[in-house]
């Protein structure tokens, strides 16, 4: 008999770095195995325990074909169940709620991880992105194509150069309390606006740090969550939603794709009007000004209105990213993973100096692509 | 039954029937003798009348025939398929018309369609079909200024050896090896023609060492760009399509960690370390974080080999360029699976073998390593193994 509802036990973050050159990747996932393992004392048990495992990972960051096969013993996963979700953790985690709702396994351990600082440069990864005729002939990568981004969205939301400065900067005040950052310096206003331009008008300061990360969580059927847990978190909707590949057939601030993916999320979760059942939210934010944009995508701020959003305190008004969010780094693949163990961090109340009150819902945000082509939204509950 | 340009003389006729066009006949009475010599030659006749056609082979002599055609069988089918000008072989007298030229050069092509050489699969086609043909495939515009001799010697059935000669703009096929050569290559016929009919890839024949290039490798590699690209007879030739060569190449810095990097150091010291699992025991080589069949941390390092005992092997014969650096591998050589002593059964070490070892190799073989003269802390440190003789195999 399959399941209702799917828990998420226990959540365990690597500290994100800009440079672990010491350590492999397997080094960083084990010890996030074994935090979860300390904290739900789950076992690889052939009955009882863990025998179904998504990964999540990249063969061009790792720089090694079905990048998942040289994980496996620090995952658990030798002579058991393991498969990998390439590129997008929030959608790993899509695919073991479905794993434990379709009663294929009631345990599932969800792990992710990558070493931006392995490869030489991400941007060049992230150009292989793009096809080999056009995209990459023009030198579009993630940056690059997030600037057009940035440019439209600026124009359409009125978006200034201070607002996108208020914004990193608050970033890393959350960031200071959150031990998991990688960017943990407070920075003035001055110094974001003063940050050389990578991509006019990103700044350096408006873009996340190369970042090392590796991070985990435990997903358990509702029958079994309570052995694990005593503070589970439930999975109330999850939904995602593919954009055109071709950065010029899309319309660049519509956010189409990521409207699909919440409006599908919130009717699974039951949600009317996100505005009023929405206590807190992550949303992935490689640069500053996707922040706004993506919160606008899943209906929390009206329509090209990021720029009133901002003066009006929509920030905390919907808690947005009191981790520092992804501008104070998160390899890029596991970013969305990170947004969702943060915000299961938060209902249960272990999020710490960056704790919000009286939470009851939260949303977790993760995209892949350029420029938001792919979009994931999790929706979490006490 | 004798091949010229992938076509056979019988097959001519044998196609005679379908290519008849009898509206066009309908005035016409005649009959036509064919000898033609040599190899796959033979003798036809083809009576034509008042819309009928009946071709029949003939033994002895050709009887009652208005006008008859004589040649040897490849300027027949030469001929026929338009590869030899008809005029070219009335005036060199390789063709011979007994009655009237005219008359028969206007009627042909009235009455039949055009012969069309049988399809044919791209493993029936033969070096030699495709040498004969390199002529009528040369661009000329694509070799102004070019002089070089290119020698094939092409073994096997379908082989053969001939020398091209591109000069002035033009190019001329010999049969024989000229002296000297720009270039000379040899290899299997079959793999010439696997080549040219795109079943076998140039670059991995070369690199696995079926092509043979003696001479000029830059003349070698620019020969195709002199000929159109050979189509197998009676195939459609594709559209071309335009595709992308690229090399992409991202540098990475892999790390080794505090757990396989004490491997590498030891590596360099000339050491094997291995490590150790507390549960069961067995001799992690590389050392790795965790024993994956005990789910526990490895913290123990101990010293294994340096000698070993090989379990398998293989002996490569095709090898893969390196991705990197496209260096070729030196082929045969062997790739051995050891036990170094003192390991446990299951943690074999993958190492090159000596190549002057590999007749001796055998299963059980005891080996030691053979370690460059400067080590640095990478697997290359090991050069690989060599027979350790003097102790005997086990």
């Amino acid at each position: 008999m399959a399941t209702k509802r799917v828990a998420i036990c226990a959540v365990a973050q690597h500290k994100n770095d800009s440079d672990l050159w010491h350590k492999r990747f397997q080094g960083m996932l084990l010890d996030v195995l074994e935090e979860l393992q300390a904290q739900t004392g789950f076992t690889f048990d052939e009955e009882t325990g863990v025998n179904t495992i998504v990964s999540c990972s990249d063969d061009f960051f790792d720089a090694r074909t079905i990048s998942d096969n040289g994980v496996t013993d620090v995952l658990g996963a030798q002579y058991r169940g393991e498969e990998k979700m390439a590129q997008e953790g929030l959608n790993a985690v899509g695919y073991a709620q479905a794993v434990i709702l379709s009663g294929y396994a009631d345990l599932v351990l969800v792990m992710g991880h990558c070493k931006e600082s392995q490869s030489e440069s991400r941007r060049m990864i992230a150009n292989m992105g793009f096809d080999p005729f056009y995209g990459r002939a023009v030198g579009l990568d993630n940056l690059n194509a997030a600037a057009l981004q940035a440019r439209a969205y600026m124009k359409k939301a009125g978006l200034t150069e201070e607002q996108l400065a208020g914004i990193v900067v608050r970033a890393r005040q959350f960031a200071a309390r959150n031990p998991y950052a990688n960017a943990r310096e407070i920075v003035e206003a001055g110094t974001v606006i003063a940050s050389p331009q990578l991509c006019d008008p990103i700044r350096q300061l408006h873009a996340y740090p190369v970042s090392d990360g590796a991070v985990g969580m435990l997903l358990a059927s509702e029958e079994r969550a309570a052995e694990f847990t005593d503070k589970p978190v439930w999975i109330a909707g999850f939904a995602n939603c593919m954009d055109s590949y071709f950065l010029g057939d899309r319309d660049l601030t519509a956010n189409f794709a990521l409207k699909q993916a919440a409006g599908r999320a919130y009717r699974k979760a039951g949600i009317a009007d996100p505005k009023k059942e929405i206590g807190l939210v992550e949303v992935m934010d490689a640069y500053a000004y996707q922040q706004p944009l993506w919160l606008e995508g899943l209906g929390l701020c009206g329509d090209g209105k990021g720029a009133r959003f901002l003066d009006q305190g929509g920030q905390e008004k919907y808690r947005v990213n009191l981790s520092g969010g992804m501008l104070a780094g998160n390899p890029v693949i596991i970013a969305g993973l990170y947004r969702a163990a943060e915000a299961a961090l938060q209902l249960k109340g272990e999020a710490g100096e960056r704790q919000a009150p009286d939470l009851h819902r939260a949303v977790a945000h993760s995209t892949t692509g350029a420029a938001g082509q792919f979009h994931s939204v999790l929706i979490l509950e006490r | 039954m004798t091949e010229y340009f992938g076509t056979t003389v019988a097959d001519i006729f044998a196609t005679m029937p379908k290519r008849f066009k009898p509206e066009e006949a309908k005035e016409v009475d005649i009959a036509i003798g064919y000898e033609a010599t040599g190899e796959g030659g033979g003798k036809w006749k083809a009576t034509i009348k008042h819309g009928t056609l009946k071709v029949e082979t003939v033994e002895g002599e050709l009887t009652d025939c208005k006008t008859t055609i004589h040649t040897d069988a490849e300027t027949f089918v030469g001929v026929t398929l338009g590869m030899i000008g008809a005029l070219d072989a009335l005036s060199s007298q390789k063709l011979r018309v007994a009655g009237d030229p005219k008359f028969l050069m206007l009627l042909l092509p009235k009455i039949f369609t055009p012969y069309v050489a049988p399809a044919k699969k791209p493993d029936a086609v033969t070096a030699r079909d495709i040498i004969a043909t390199l002529a009528e495939r040369f661009r000329p515009e694509k070799a102004e200024g070019v002089a070089m001799t290119i020698g094939y010697d092409l073994a096997g059935e379908g082989g053969g050896r001939w020398t091209i000669i591109i000069r002035d703009g033009k190019c001329a096929v010999r049969e024989g090896l000229a002296d000297p050569l720009t270039v000379k290559m040899t290899m299997e016929a079959k793999t010439y023609a696997g080549m040219m009919v795109g079943t076998i890839e140039a670059v991995t024949a070369f690199t696995s060492g079926q092509v043979k290039i003696e001479g000029d490798m830059a003349a070698a590699g620019a020969t195709a760009k002199y000929f159109r690209k050979y189509v197998v007879p009676g195939a459609t030739e594709a559209e071309e399509l335009i595709s992308l060569r690229v090399t992409n190449s991202i540098e990475q810095r892999f790390a080794t960690g505090p757990v396989m990097g004490r491997w590498f150091a030891g590596i360099r010291e000339k050491k094997f370390l291995a490590n150790r699992c507390p549960k069961c025991g067995r001799t992690q080589i590389p050392p790795r974080e965790i024993c994956a069949w005990c789910r526990v941390r490895v913290h123990e390092f101990v010293e294994v080999g340096p000698k070993g005992v090989v379990t398998h092997f293989d002996i490569v014969y095709f090898a893969s360029p390196d991705p990197l650096t496209g260096a070729v591998r030196d082929t045969p050589y062997a790739t051995v699976y050891v036990v170094l002593d003192g390991a446990t059964e299951r943690e074999a070490i993958t190492v090159d073998l000596k190549k002057e070892d590999i007749p001796r190799l055998k299963e059980g073989a005891r080996v030691r390593p053979v370690w460059a003269e400067v080590t640095t802390g990478s697997y290359r440190d090991l050069i690989g193994v060599e027979l350790d003789e003097e102790e005997g195999s086990l």
